[in-house]
């Protein structure tokens, strides 16, 4: 038994399969419906795999009705559970297949969460801000420069995701130190993240208001001739103090609501922004 | 005939967002219309707004997202469409105005498809019951082709009739409501940042990073990227300094090494600009 275990297994799968695996899982989400979420997609695209590993009809079938159960998890970490699967079908013996789903199942909340936070509310958001900010000049550079730092994330990860998961997918896991990277990781996209976050109120939002406030002065006595736009003197205190503020107001707001809502926000922030423009206070 | 074009843009992209999500963000869809419509510069300051305003939009767990899409597509054609002489901050004004409106009515499209979609587990049932993995190749094409069919139909319909009502509508609307919402247009964005702030501010001590990057760029003028590269540097030390107990004895010196030499090295950045 533990000479078996010394052993790395003899993989049956190569790099062809892993490529087709990879391209099944790209239209994975296609399938999504109300009743198994991905798990239609999922037994997809492992289908080509697990033709390669039971070549008896009658396993093979057993194990594609094995994959067909509820799944639902992070697009771009579903390729490490996909190749992790593959692995555990083709390592572990007749009778502990029923392992595999409680695996699978443990594993989609979690990376669900991590690629959720990692990618999609900390990646994407980085990249579109400096793509925005970019765009916002006038250069075609932005878009172009976010396309190739989300995808290189985004498709990459993907590719190498299935292969990782298929060959090593089983000791990452096991070895606790690599969570810890993971965590480490995430802290310090967050970090970077809202810093980006705060250049971004400062350039993106722009609220200046038109107000005037006459100045009696003791002087000339004649109203009107000292004018100071309130704009200019909040300019002195801090630039950009308006939308730093008007940001901070949202987010309370929005945090009140817990983030639902926030299209009825837009909108009724579009209505109070006409109607202030109409009293000419912006 | 452009519209014709666009229509097909929204049908693949409307796969593209389910399958390989590639495009699936505003600023990446805007310039492929502004450069059907030929009018770059529009979309790149629609595209941009767009993106800032839905950043922190996602569907995260049952809660589903505006379809980005479909709203970013008819909004986009439309404002460049409905204002041949417009002024730039008209169209953004536009686009903001019709994004909200449409990527909601799209999203009961999509979540029409995901009823449908249930069909599907009768079948791949039995493909698996004959272990017919040929016939898997085809599960997924029936839903793909809705899903385009769900962007591109509402694009064709919006942009067939409604560039001429869009047109009309600015004419006639009074000049304080179209310049009240491009004022909107700058300030609608801190929604989109607000709900950013709102996944990522996990402590109340990480408030000091957004105020840190605000005075970065709203007193030193600096542009995103270096702010970046200077915010990697304090996402290095601050995980340093709050790093688990069982190293922090180690790590707490090393921080603050690296502090006194970060301080210089972000000087040393500072110049540089």
């Amino acid at each position: 038994m533990i000479e078996e275990k010394m052993i790395a297994p003899e993989h049956k799968l190569n790099n062809r399969d892993i490529w087709r695996m990879f391209m099944r899982l790209n239209t994975m989400r296609i399938t999504l419906n109300y009743e198994t979420l991905q798990g239609v997609g999922f037994m997809r695209a492992i289908a080509p795999a697990l033709a390669k590993i039971y070549p008896d009809k009658k396993d093979l079938s057993e194990a594609m009705k094995r994959q067909l159960v509820f799944y639902n998890s992070h697009v771009n970490f579903d390729a490490v559970i996909l190749g992790l699967t593959a692995a555990m079908e083709e390592t572990t013996s007749p009778d502990e297949k029923d392992g595999i789903n409680p695996l699978k199942t443990g594993l989609m909340g979690p990376l669900a969460g991590l690629g959720d936070s990692l990618i999609k509310f900390t990646w994407l958001p980085i990249v579109g801000s400096i793509g925005a900010s970019l765009a916002f000049g006038g250069s075609i550079f932005g878009p172009i420069l976010m396309f190739i730092l989300y995808n290189i994330i985004n498709m990459g990860m993907r590719y190498y995701a299935v292969s990782f998961g298929y060959k090593k997918g089983i000791d990452f896991l096991n070895n606790n130190q690599q969570s810890d990277v993971i965590q480490r990781i995430s802290t310090m996209a967050n970090v970077v993240g809202l810093m980006v976050v705060g250049a971004l109120i400062s350039t993106v939002i722009k609220v200046k208001t038109p107000l005037k406030i006459a100045v009696h002065s003791n002087v000339s006595s004649k109203v009107g001739n000292n004018v100071i736009g309130v704009q200019t003197m909040l300019d002195k205190i801090m630039p950009g103090l308006l939308s730093l503020l008007v940001t901070v107001a949202v987010y309370y707001i929005l945090k009140k609501m817990n983030g639902k809502h926030a299209a009825l926000t837009i909108v009724i922030m579009m209505v109070l922004v006409v109607g202030l423009t109409y009293l000419h206070i912006l | 005939m452009k519209v014709l074009i666009l229509t097909i843009l929204a049908f693949l992209l409307g796969i593209d967002n389910v399958s390989t999500k590639m495009f699936r963000r505003p600023l990446l869809m805007a310039p492929l219309v502004g450069l059907i419509l030929g009018n770059l510069q529009a979309s790149l300051a629609i595209g941009a707004t767009l993106e800032i305003m839905w950043m922190g939009i996602g569907d995260v767990g049952a809660y589903m997202a505006p379809d980005l899409i479909t709203g970013t597509m008819i909004s986009t054609s439309l404002a460049i469409m409905g204002n041949t002489n417009g002024s730039i901050s008209t169209m953004i004004a536009t686009a903001i105005t019709l994004a909200v409106p449409t990527s909601i009515l799209a999203q009961q499209l999509l979540v029409l498809i995901e009823t449908v979609n249930c069909s599907l587990n009768g079948w791949a049932k039995r493909l698996a019951d004959n272990a017919d993995v040929k016939g898997t190749y085809w599960l997924t094409w029936p839903s793909a082709i809705l899903y385009g069919l769900a962007c591109g139909f509402p694009t064709f319909l919006a942009l067939q009739f409604g560039a001429g009502a869009i047109q009309q509508a600015i004419n006639d609307l009074p000049k304080f409501i179209v310049n009240g919402l491009s004022t909107a247009g700058s300030i609608i964005p801190a929604v989109g940042i607000a709900l950013l702030m709102m996944t990522m501010l996990k402590k109340s001590e990480l408030w000091m990073f957004v105020i840190l990057g605000f005075v970065f760029s709203s007193y030193m003028k600096l542009d995103i990227l270096p702010i970046t590269l200077i915010a990697l540097v304090f996402a290095f030390l601050y995980e340093r300094a709050t790093r688990e107990p069982e190293v922090k004895a180690v790590a707490g010196n090393t921080g603050e090494i690296n502090n006194s030499e970060s301080q210089v090295d972000e000087d040393a950045e500072d110049y540089d600009l």
